[in-house]
Parts: C-alpha cells; sequence; structure tokens
C-alpha cells in the first residue's frame, strides 16, 4: 500500500494529533510525527510542516496546552499535551469519523 | 552547511515570533539527527529532513495567522491583518483587484467626463445665480437654443426686476488676417454687459464700454489668451493696436484670462448692438444674473408675466411660446446630459457586475476559510468582530481596486476624449481629475467594498460553529451554492442589458452608415470661403470672384468637374425659409425649404439626377430671365398631379418683376441637414442670378476627382491663394464632412460596446469562476454518481444544464430589465425600434454561448475526476 500524502489527511489531522496525545501525555510536535507515522505503520505520513498550524491552531481553541521544557537531545522545544475540552473534542471526532467511515463503506458496497 | 543556512534563513526571513522559528527548527534538528544515526551521511540526512518538512513558509506563515487570530483588537489590526491575509492569497488578490479596477476605472472616467461637463460649476462667480433667459414657440422649425427675441430682450432688460443685469450674445467666425496664416477663427458677439453679468474681469487692458455697441465705437476687440499666444506671440504691447478681422480694424483693448472660454472656445470677443427695428427677428440667447434675493421661481414668475403683453414671433401663435429661466450649463450641456447619463448607467452595470464577481469570489474564499473563522469563534470572538474584520478586507479590496482604476482612469479620460467628436461634447477643455472624481472614487469604493463584502460575511459566519469544525455540512453548502447563482444571475441580466443596449446602438450606427444621402461623395473635394464685406462689398465683386475660381478650377488636371453651392447640404449651416407662389396660394403652415444657390455644374459633379425639365447652365446668367428648379418633394407637395415646369415663384416677401423665379425642373430631395432626417424639399438658383451678398459671400467650391480628392488638394490651395491670398484655406473631402455627421453616433456606439464587451468578459469570469469551484465542492459528489456508473458525458452534461439553466435565468431577467431600460436609447437610435427583437434574439445568442463557453471547462474538469480519489479525499 502507498503511502497517503498529507492532502488526503486534511480534517483527519486534528483528530489524530488528538488520539495520540491523549494516549501518549506531553510530546513535542516531533514525537507526535514520529508517533503517527509508526502507529500507522507509514501509511499516513505527514508533510511534517503542515503539523505545526494545526497544532498552534488547536492550542488556541483550547483543545492542548503547550510548554517549553528541554528534549532527550538536550535542546528546548515545545511540548504539548491536551485539555479537557480536547478530549471532549476528540469524543465527538471520533464518533463523526466513524459515521462517515460506515456510510462511505455501504455506498461503496453498493456500488 | 549550506543547505543547513539556506533552510534557516527562511525561517529568519520575516518578523515572526523567534519562539516559532525555534520550535520548527527543533523539528528539523531531530529529524536529521535522526537520519543521522539511522545511517546517513549529514548532507542526505538534511535532505530527507527538509523534504519530509514540506514548505517550512508556509507551516510558519500558517501557525502564525494561527496565533495572530486572537490578538486582533483595534482596526489598525484589522487592516495589518487584511493586507497579510490578501497578501496570503495572491491569486485571489490579483483577480479580485483587476476586477474591480476595471469597474472602477471605467466608472471613474466616464465620473470625470460628466463631473466637468455636467457638475462643474461654470467658471463664474457665483455661478448658481446666472441664468438664461427664454421665451420662444415650442414649435419652432429648428432645434433652437433658448432664447429672447431682440426686441423682447430690449424690453426685458428695461423692466425686470429679478435681475441684476442680462446680457445677450451670439456665436459668430470671422477671417484673421494679418498675423500669420489668413484663418477662419470663432467669434462671439457680446453686449457690453455680458462681462459684468458674468462677473469675468480682462487679465489685461478692459472689457467692452457701453458706448462701444455703437456703430462708428464697436471696432473694438477682446482677445482670449489661447489667440494672444497662437497668434500674437503673447505680446503685451498688442493693447491698443488694430488686428484685421473679415478685412476690418479692430483694436484690441482686452485680454481675457486663460480659463474663460464662454460661450463656447472663442478666438475673439466683439461688441453687439442689439437693432430695435421691427424687421429684427433673431433670437439670442440671454443671460442673466439674479437678484440674491430673488428666486429661480419668482424670476420665472415674473417673466411669464412679462410675456403675456408681448406679440407672439412671425408666424407663431401665443399658446406656442414657452417662458422658461434655465440655469446657464444648459446652454452648453443640454445636448449631451441624456447620453452621458445613459453612459454612466452603463458603467455603473459594469462595476456591479465586477462587484458581483469579487462578492462570488469572497464567498468562495469563506468557504475556504471557515476554519479559522471557527477558531476565531471558539476562542470568543464575537460574530460581529468577525465580520467587521471580513468587512476591513473587502473594503480593503475595494479601495486597492478603486486607486488602480483611478490610476487606469486617466489612461481611460485620456481615450474617451480623443474619441469624442470635436464638436460633440463641450466644456471638454475642463475635463481632468479633481478632488470630486477622487472622493467619488473612493467613496464608491468603500460603498462597494462593504456592500459586496457584507453578504458574504454574513454568510461564512452566520452558520454554527460547529458546522465548521466538523467536515463541511451540506446545508451551508447548498445554501452557498444558492448565493453563488443569484449573483451568477444578476451578471448575467444585467450584461444583457448591455449588450441589448450596445447591439441597439451598434444596429443604428449600421443603418446610419448605410444612409444614402442622395448626393454621390466619394471623390469629391470641397474648398470653402467666406468673402468678407470690407473686401467684397458689393455683389459683382463677390460673382467676379466665385467665376474666377471656378475658372481656374476647372483647368485644374485631375479635376473632372467643378461647381459650387453656397451652403452645402448635411453642414452645420443651412438656410432655409419660405416662399411665395405666383397663385397667391399659401404654403402648407410651417412649410420650409432649403435655398441654395449653385453653379450649372452642381447637380452633375454631386450626382443629382434632373428628373423633369433641365439643369442650370451658362445662359442662366443675370440678363436672362430669372429661374429656378424645384425637389420632387416641392413639386409633388405644391403642385401635386401637376407639371412645375413654367410655375413662378418668389423667395421674396415683396417681390420686384425679376424676383418672380420660373421653375424649370425638377431635381431628386437630398438629406440637407440631418443624414437621419428624410430628404429636405429645396429650391435652388443658379449662382449668377442671386443678387444678396447674403447668399453669395459664405461658398463651397465642389470639385469631383479622376483620383482620390487629396491628391488636388495642393491645387485648389494653389487657386486660391493665386485670386485672393488674404483668404483662409478650408479643404476637406466631402466623404469625411458627411462622415462627421455621425461621429457622435459613432462614438457612443464605441462607447456603449467597449463597456458591454467589458460586462460580458466579467460575466464570463463570473459564470467559469462558480461552476469551477462547484466542481470542486461537488468533487465527492460526482465521485459517488460516478462510481455508482454515471458516464463522463452525463457528468459533464450535468454541470453544463446547471450553466443553462444559470443562464436562461438572467437571460429571462435581463430580457426584461432590457426591454425597460433600453427605452432611454429611443432618442439615439436611427431606423431601430427600443424593442427590436432580432437585437435581443442576437445578444441572447451572444450571450448564451458565451455563458456555455465558459461553463464548458468546468464541466470538461468535472469528467476527469477519479471517483476513487473523488471518495477518499474527505
Amino acid at each position: 500500500m502507498r503511502s497517503h500524502t498529507n492532502d488526503r489527511l486534511k480534517g483527519t489531522l486534528d483528530l489524530l494529533v488528538l488520539t495520540v496525545l491523549a494516549s501518549r501525555g506531553k510530546m513535542h510536535g516531533f514525537a507526535i510525527t514520529l508517533q503517527i507515522e509508526e502507529i500507522s505503520e507509514n501509511v499516513l505520513r505527514l508533510e511534517e510542516g503542515s503539523l505545526y498550524p494545526a497544532l498552534h491552531r488547536m492550542t488556541q481553541a483550547g483543545w492542548l496546552k503547550s510548554e517549553w521544557g528541554l528534549s532527550d537531545s538536550n535542546r528546548r522545544a515545545r511540548y504539548y499535551a491536551i485539555t479537557a475540552a480536547g478530549r471532549k473534542q476528540l469524543a465527538e471526532e471520533t464518533q463523526e469519523w466513524s459515521q462517515l467511515t460506515s456510510a462511505v463503506a455501504r455506498v461503496l458496497s453498493l456500488a | 552547511m549550506s543547505w543547513f543556512n539556506r533552510f534557516a534563513n527562511l525561517f529568519r526571513r520575516e518578523n515572526v515570533d523567534a519562539e516559532l522559528d525555534e520550535e520548527l527548527q527543533f523539528h528539523f534538528h531531530e529529524r536529521t539527527r535522526k537520519n543521522i544515526n539511522a545511517g546517513m551521511n549529514a548532507e542526505v540526512a538534511q535532505h530527507d529532513a527538509m523534504r519530509r518538512f514540506g514548505n517550512p513558509t508556509l507551516a510558519k506563515e500558517r501557525a502564525h495567522e494561527m496565533n495572530i487570530v486572537m490578538s486582533i483588537e483595534t482596526i489598525g489590526r484589522d487592516l495589518s491583518y487584511a493586507l497579510r491575509s490578501l497578501r496570503n492569497s495572491p491569486g485571489f488578490t490579483t483577480v479580485a483587484i483587476l476586477t474591480l479596477a476595471l469597474g472602477f476605472a471605467a466608472n471613474t472616467a466616464v465620473f470625470t467626463v460628466v463631473n466637468g461637463v455636467l457638475l462643474r460649476p461654470l467658471p463664474f462667480p457665483e455661478p448658481g445665480r446666472l441664468f438664461l433667459i427664454s421665451y420662444q414657440s415650442k414649435q419652432r422649425t429648428f432645434e433652437n437654443q433658448p432664447g429672447l427675441y431682440d426686441r423682447d430682450y430690449l424690453e426685458y432688460e428695461k423692466h425686470n426686476q429679478a435681475f441684476e443685469r442680462i446680457a445677450t450674445f451670439n456665436e459668430d467666425s470671422a477671417t484673421l488676417t494679418g498675423a500669420g496664416d489668413a484663418a477662419r477663427e470663432p467669434t462671439a458677439m457680446v453686449t457690453s454687459s455680458f462681462f459684468s453679468v458674468l462677473q469675468v474681469r480682462s487679465a489685461m487692458g478692459r472689457t467692452f464700454l457701453p458706448e462701444e455697441e455703437l456703430k462708428g465705437n464697436n471696432h473694438v476687440a477682446v482677445l482670449s489668451d489661447k489667440i494672444w499666444h497662437d497668434r500674437f506671440g503673447a505680446n503685451p504691447n498688442i493693447l491698443g493696436k488694430a488686428i484685421t478681422l473679415d478685412g476690418m480694424e479692430y483694436s484690441v483693448v482686452g485680454i481675457m484670462p486663460p480659463g474663460f472660454t464662454f460661450p463656447h472656445t472663442p478666438a475673439f470677443w466683439l461688441p453687439l448692438a442689439v437693432g430695435a427695428d421691427p424687421g429684427n427677428t433673431y433670437i439670442r440667447p440671454v443671460v442673466g444674473r439674479l437678484r440674491p434675493s430673488v428666486s429661480r421661481q419668482q424670476a420665472l414668475a415674473e417673466l411669464e408675466s412679462f410675456a403675456q403683453h408681448q406679440p407672439p414671433g412671425p408666424g407663431e401663435r401665443r399658446e406656442d411660446m414657452i417662458a422658461e429661466i434655465l440655469p446657464l450649463n444648459d446652454l452648453l450641456v443640454a445636448k449631451v446630459r441624456k447620453s452621458l447619463l445613459i453612459f454612466m448607467g452603463a458603467v455603473a452595470f459594469v462595476l456591479l457586475i465586477a462587484c458581483a464577481n469579487v462578492a462570488n469570489l469572497l464567498l468562495m474564499r469563506g468557504t475556504v476559510r471557515q476554519r479559522e473563522i471557527a477558531v476565531r469563534n471558539a476562542l470568543g470572538a464575537s460574530r460581529g468582530r468577525v465580520i467587521r474584520q471580513l468587512l476591513t478586507e473587502s473594503v480593503l479590496l475595494a479601495l486597492c481596486g478603486s486607486i488602480a482604476g483611478i490610476l487606469l482612469a486617466i489612461f481611460g479620460v485620456r481615450a474617451l476624449l480623443a474619441l469624442a467628436p470635436a464638436m460633440g461634447v463641450p466644456r471638454l477643455q475642463e475635463v481632468h481629475i479633481d478632488a470630486r472624481v477622487l472622493t467619488f472614487a473612493v467613496a464608491l469604493g468603500a460603498i462597494m467594498g462593504i456592500l459586496f463584502g457584507l453578504v458574504p460575511a454574513l454568510q461564512a459566519t452566520g452558520n454554527r460553529i460547529r458546522d465548521f469544525l466538523n467536515l463541511s455540512g451540506p446545508t451551508a453548502t447548498a445554501r452557498r451554492q444558492r448565493l453563488r447563482s443569484a449573483l451568477v444571475i444578476s451578471e448575467i441580466a444585467l450584461a444583457l442589458i448591455l449588450l441589448s443596449g450596445a447591439g441597439l446602438m451598434l444596429k443604428s450606427f449600421m443603418h446610419m452608415r448605410t444612409v444614402d444621402p442622395g448626393f454621390r461623395t466619394e471623390n469629391i473635394l470641397t474648398m470653402t470661403v467666406d468673402l468678407p464685406d470690407s473686401t467684397y462689398p458689393t455683389t459683382p465683386a463677390i460673382q467676379a470672384f466665385h467665376s474666377r475660381i471656378l475658372e481656374k478650377l476647372s483647368s485644374v488636371p485631375g479635376i473632372i468637374d467643378a461647381s459650387a453651392v453656397n451652403w452645402m447640404p448635411l453642414q452645420p449651416a443651412l438656410v432655409r425659409g419660405d416662399f411665395h407662389l405666383e397663385s397667391g396660394r399659401k404654403l402648407p403652415r410651417g412649410y420650409v425649404v432649403a435655398k441654395p444657390a449653385v453653379s450649372p455644374d452642381y447637380f452633375r459633379v454631386m450626382g443629382i439626377r434632373v428628373l423633369q425639365g433641365r439643369g442650370f447652365a451658362g445662359r442662366d446668367n443675370t440678363t436672362a430671365p430669372s429661374v429656378a428648379i424645384v425637389t420632387q418633394s416641392v413639386a409633388k407637395t405644391l403642385w401635386p398631379g401637376e407639371d412645375p415646369i413654367g410655375k413662378r415663384i418668389t423667395l421674396e416677401d415683396n417681390p420686384q418683376a425679376k424676383d418672380w423665379l420660373t421653375i424649370v425642373g425638377v431635381v431628386d430631395d437630398v438629406r440637407q441637414q440631418i443624414l437621419t432626417d428624410q430628404p429636405q424639399p429645396a429650391i435652388y438658383q443658379p449662382l449668377q442670378q442671386v443678387t444678396r451678398p447674403f447668399f453669395l459671400s459664405h461658398m463651397s467650391y465642389v470639385v469631383r476627382t479622376a483620383q482620390s480628392p487629396q491628391s488636388v488638394a495642393a491645387a485648389l490651395r494653389n487657386v486660391l491663394q493665386g485670386v485672393d491670398p488674404g483668404q483662409p484655406v478650408e479643404i476637406a473631402a466631402l466623404t469625411d464632412l458627411v462622415d462627421a455627421n455621425i461621429s457622435e453616433t459613432r462614438f457612443q456606439t464605441r462607447l456603449i460596446s467597449t463597456f458591454s464587451i467589458l460586462a460580458l468578459l466579467l460575466a464570463a469570469i463570473g459564470i467559469y469562476g462558480v461552476l469551477a469551484y462547484a466542481v470542486t465542492e461537488r468533487k465527492r459528489e460526482i465521485g459517488i454518481r460516478m462510481a455508482l456508473g454515471a458516464k463522463k458525458s452525463d457528468v459533464a452534461f450535468m454541470l453544463l444544464k446547471g450553466t443553462l439553466v444559470l443562464v436562461m435565468a438572467g437571460v429571462v431577467l435581463g430580457g426584461c430589465g432590457a426591454v425597460l431600460l433600453t427605452r432611454v436609447l429611443g432618442k439615439f437610435l436611427f431606423e431601430v425600434r427600443p424593442t427590436d427583437p432580432v437585437t435581443f434574439l442576437s445578444v441572447t445568442a451572444v450571450l448564451a454561448v458565451t455563458g456555455i463557453i465558459a461553463g464548458l471547462l468546468p464541466a470538461q474538469r468535472a469528467s476527469t475526476v477519479d471517483p476513487v480519489v473523488a471518495l477518499r479525499s474527505e
């Protein structure tokens, strides 16, 4: 299976980031990137730069909080963590996602 | 490390917050490190990190945008945000500004002309108190300017209480000699009160004294600034010196300031004495300066009661007479006002279409930006706050458009003035972009920005926040689609109205082009002279002059035939009047004929057919019996069923024996005065038998040439200067003279066609935009349809059907509008009715074809949608 490019992930990026942060706690952007790649076994490969607008947007929306800390490599990095509002949002988006995918699956099986 | 530096520089390039830079650089650094650990060399590792990262500038700006959302609080920030936002989508911004610039440029250019001609007050002190005074018959045969009979003027001057002073004037021309080449210059004959009524002073010297109206004192002249510069080297010593006009000396008493050109653009003002003799039936414009305490209505009431006691003009009935007090500017602009206002309306349509296009673009952009807006809403920005931000953006867009429009309009105004017929539009010298025009353009920009920005802003912010944060909801999409369709329908409707107007004008113009004036125009050159009384005081002297010229012309190689006529047909000046029948029978009421005096060869040169009897011959001279030739319509009107040959008429009111003219022939009617009028009746006299100098001193020599008319122009000049070097040379091909009759229509047709093509283009762009966007938006639906077995052609047809529905709706709406609105063109149309069905059908077809072509491209693209890709894209 070939890797999916970023634009096809539009709309699902929020979902992925929230999911990763909900299960793993505090992480910096690069770690989130690696995590998404790893879990999806490299099927979902981000254009890595596009992660940051999403992180900032979700931070502004109150779903994430961020703070600066030191990384394993001893460099300053911005760490993100999910908030309560973020968890609520995650629940809603997860539900809608499964609704959509099952609807598409039904259509495809009929066609 | 050059790669790294270059990459890092990208981060530093703009003044963005350092933390964001650091965060992104951290990511890049970590990815590179990971790659090296995986065994890549440093360069490959960095390369890979960059590739994976994608566009760092984009990431940075987007992230930055997300942060900036929070901090907008003031208009200033709104503005800088709007600027940034527009800069971030250069494609959208360019298309929107260009579209608006076209619309604004057309409006600004036309408004500049309207402003200079109609709105800007005449350049006199307190111009609001200057009025024209008019009392004359509504039924006058000539389309006249407002004015008073001379006798009424003299009475009114004595008795009126409403005006401080009144003045009268008329326009004329005179031959200037002794200052370079002899030339015919426009003059204005004015009473001595003229300058004080207008309250203008001379720049040098003085204006006229009351006693200078009287014979003996009246050889004084005031010069325009322009002629003073052009012909007298701006020499101040000219004051008190004599200049020669029509062979007579006038002493220069004053020079007017540069801006003063009233009534039109005279080179000289000369004193006018208004005669009180009972035979004087001259009507001249009269201008008065109203007393400050008197209103226009009061002045009119006074004029009406005054008029009760004045007798109507000869042959006129009191019930046809009308008294009027009109703004002074009417004298100059009454004729062009309507066409200028129509142009203003036409360009307003173009602007509306442009704005509809931009509103559509904003609607689409609103869809794209729904997440950004939703984030702001989620962060607590009120709906009003977000609308304000979106309006700031649209107003900014509109203002950029209007500024670009003003720049374009500078060229537009030049083009307009270059195209405008020289005599057609008055006050052209006053047309330029001034503060009022700038205010107009900028205010229009702001208003339009709010107008076309409001609906998209309401639309973009009107839905619940959740709709945006979730995947795009189908209801919102449908609503936006409807709104966009409505905008496109109105664009099509507006474009159709404009196209109909242009189509009608074009058809009318084509009709005019093919009008047969009744005479030949090809290969004919004309030369016109105005012989001054001073040099040619007697009839024999004038006759001798014409004979010599004609004789010399006939021996010029290249000239087939030479002839002369005192007033050429289809020229501004034409002498018409009544006449008397020998039988004593009265003429039909208001029946007037043109009275050209012609040399024997005139009919042959002009190709006017002699239908009955004979043409004139050399033997019709002073000693022979007086003869005349009438046109066919005269013969039919006066002697229906009879033979007109041998009937006798006279052009004199108190005829002597020799004034009775025997009709010897009948010729075809020609269009004498206006190309688009019916041919007018005329009574021709042989030149040699005409005795009044008035009918002889203005003469056009009309020659038929073997080759192109201009080939003998130099020869004509030599002939004239050989006979009298003091005569100005006025040579023109007859085709050009006749063409001048339709120059105004040509100008109007060109202008309105340009506007309507602009409208058509903008509408086409609008249709294209909406369809292209619909295709993108409906990709999923199209994908499903295709997955369900729809063929490519089915999908393309479905979308084209959508276009057709839009076009049809627009055409129906526009058709109704056009039927209502093209009526205003009625006066300008020739042999075309404002509701001409052929024109309407043709422009509808043009519009429909354009619409379909504009819709084809998106439809074609839709049919290439890959259902698998489309279904997975969301």
